[in-house]
């Protein structure tokens, strides 16, 4: 049965330390294409080091990553907004070095009405909410074809409300086109509601 | 808009009183001296200043002097934003300047004017001298802003594969602007000092240097006053319009 899975994104024996941190440690995962596989752990536990090492914005000490398609879509924890820029022009952004501004306006604006900030499209983020910002990071991931969605602790730091609301318009958007994610959080309580697989990274290795 | 027009007179009331109280400290520092030629009132200077505008000669000499500063701050500018950003992306070729601009911060202006005065024309002089002090202004300005981009919008951009002319464009260029603008602001007034320190040496056929020195040469300090008076509102004129210049395009952005 584990041999019919199609895997997106295979990790073999991934080591990393900072210092004398060992953070990961001979690390094996499989990450299944098209289904959401949350990464829970304590904090300390590499969670965020392993989601870097996966995009590529760090290099592990040992082991490898093998991706089936190099396109990544990322959510950071923080919003990671172009302040200069609007939020349409901030989605666009990510779009205009492979599409012309005619392709890539559909797009926009598609994942604009998705998460329901068409009106917003001319505001800069500093004119946003919390929420809103976090709203424009998932319109973007989602806006950039790619068949693998990171997504570091999300929904963290919004109230109870705005997380239902915008985990409600994720997991809208995600049903619309799926692709595979990889999502790494705290609570048990999200893991258990969005996750297909649960992976636990725990301390004891180390 | 009643309260803002009321806002804006009282601001310029304000400004007017300090200027008027320090031109009469030197009314009564020209009273207490009693010596037109160590310090003349500001009334003699105004009476001179009336009558040298009144010459084309006058003229010829502010434009001149004016184009100089122009074109030195326009090839400051282009050339410290330009290598400025490349150095910035680049380490290396930030290394190899170092040492270039080491030498010209520390190098004193008078050695600049004087190898200048071997090396060019004396209408050039100015030019050269003020691209040379200016230039490092805003190189490093530029320099410091590509330093304080945020490292974070940098990994966003790499992982969604972003062209770097766009990263330049949108994320460099507006974060740089603030560091551009600091340095413009402080080589108006550093290009107009060197500009005039240049011709003083240099004597162009027109200058305004060419008229401070001859005014020190005939003992004519109220001349040389007036003649100071002119680089000093040239100096501020330049800044008020670099300032409107930059208001008046963030007010355009931000519509």
């Amino acid at each position: 049965m584990e041999n019919d899975k199609e895997y997106q994104v295979q990790v073999k024996n991934l080591n990393k330390s900072f210092g004398d941190n060992k953070v990961l440690v001979n690390l094996n995962l499989n990450f299944e294409k098209n289904k959401i596989t949350v990464v829970t752990g304590p904090s300390g536990c590499g969670k965020t080091t392993l989601l870097n090492i996966i995009s590529g914005i760090e290099k592990p000490d040992s082991g490898e990553v093998i991706l089936k398609d190099h396109s990544i879509s990322f959510i950071f924890q923080e919003d990671r907004l172009i302040p200069d820029l609007t939020v349409y022009k901030n989605i666009e952004f990510v779009l205009k070095s492979t599409l012309t501004p005619l392709e890539s306006k559909p797009i926009t604006e598609k994942y604009l009405e998705l998460v329901k900030l068409m009106e917003a499209k001319d505001k800069y983020p500093e004119q946003l909410s919390g929420g809103m910002k976090r709203r424009v990071a998932v319109a973007r991931a989602f806006a950039y074809r790619s068949d693998l969605l990171i997504m570091d602790e999300p929904f963290k730091g919004l109230d109870d409300k705005l997380k239902k609301e915008i985990v409600d318009e994720f997991l809208r958007i995600y049903n619309q086109d799926k692709r595979t994610v990889i999502l790494v959080t705290h609570d048990m309580d999200e893991a258990v509601f969005l996750g297909d697989t649960i992976i636990d990274l725990n301390c004891n290795k180390k | 808009m009643k309260t803002s027009i009321t806002q804006v007179s009282k601001k310029a009331f304000k400004k007017l009183s300090i200027i008027m109280f320090w031109i009469m400290i030197w009314e009564l520092g020209s009273l207490f001296i009693h010596n037109v030629i160590l310090l003349p009132s500001p009334v003699e200077v105004i009476q001179v200043l009336s009558k040298l505008v009144l010459e084309q000669y006058f003229w010829l000499c502010v434009f001149s002097s004016i184009a100089r500063v122009i074109i030195g701050l326009v090839i400051s500018i282009g050339l410290g934003v330009v290598v400025g950003i490349i150095a910035g992306l680049n380490k290396y070729v930030e290394e190899i300047l170092t040492p270039f601009l080491v030498t010209i911060k520390s190098t004193p202006i008078m050695s600049i004017i004087i190898l200048a005065l071997v090396w060019f024309k004396s209408t050039n002089v100015a030019i050269f001298t003020a691209i040379l002090i200016c230039f490092p202004v805003i190189y490093t300005n530029v320099l410091q802003g590509i330093k304080a981009v945020d490292v974070q919008l940098l990994q966003m951009s790499a992982l969604y594969k972003v062209k770097r002319k766009y990263i330049i464009r949108d994320i460099y260029i507006p974060s740089i602007k603030h560091y551009i603008i600091s340095g413009v602001l402080m080589c108006l007034g550093l290009a107009w000092k060197v500009s005039v320190t240049s011709e003083v040496l240099a004597t162009p056929k027109y200058s305004i240097g060419l008229n401070l020195l001859n005014s020190k040469a005939m003992l004519e300090t109220s001349e040389l006053f007036a003649w100071t008076v002119v680089v000093v509102l040239l100096s501020f004129g330049f800044e008020s319009l670099f300032k409107y210049y930059v208001k008046k395009t963030d007010r355009l952005s931000a519509e």
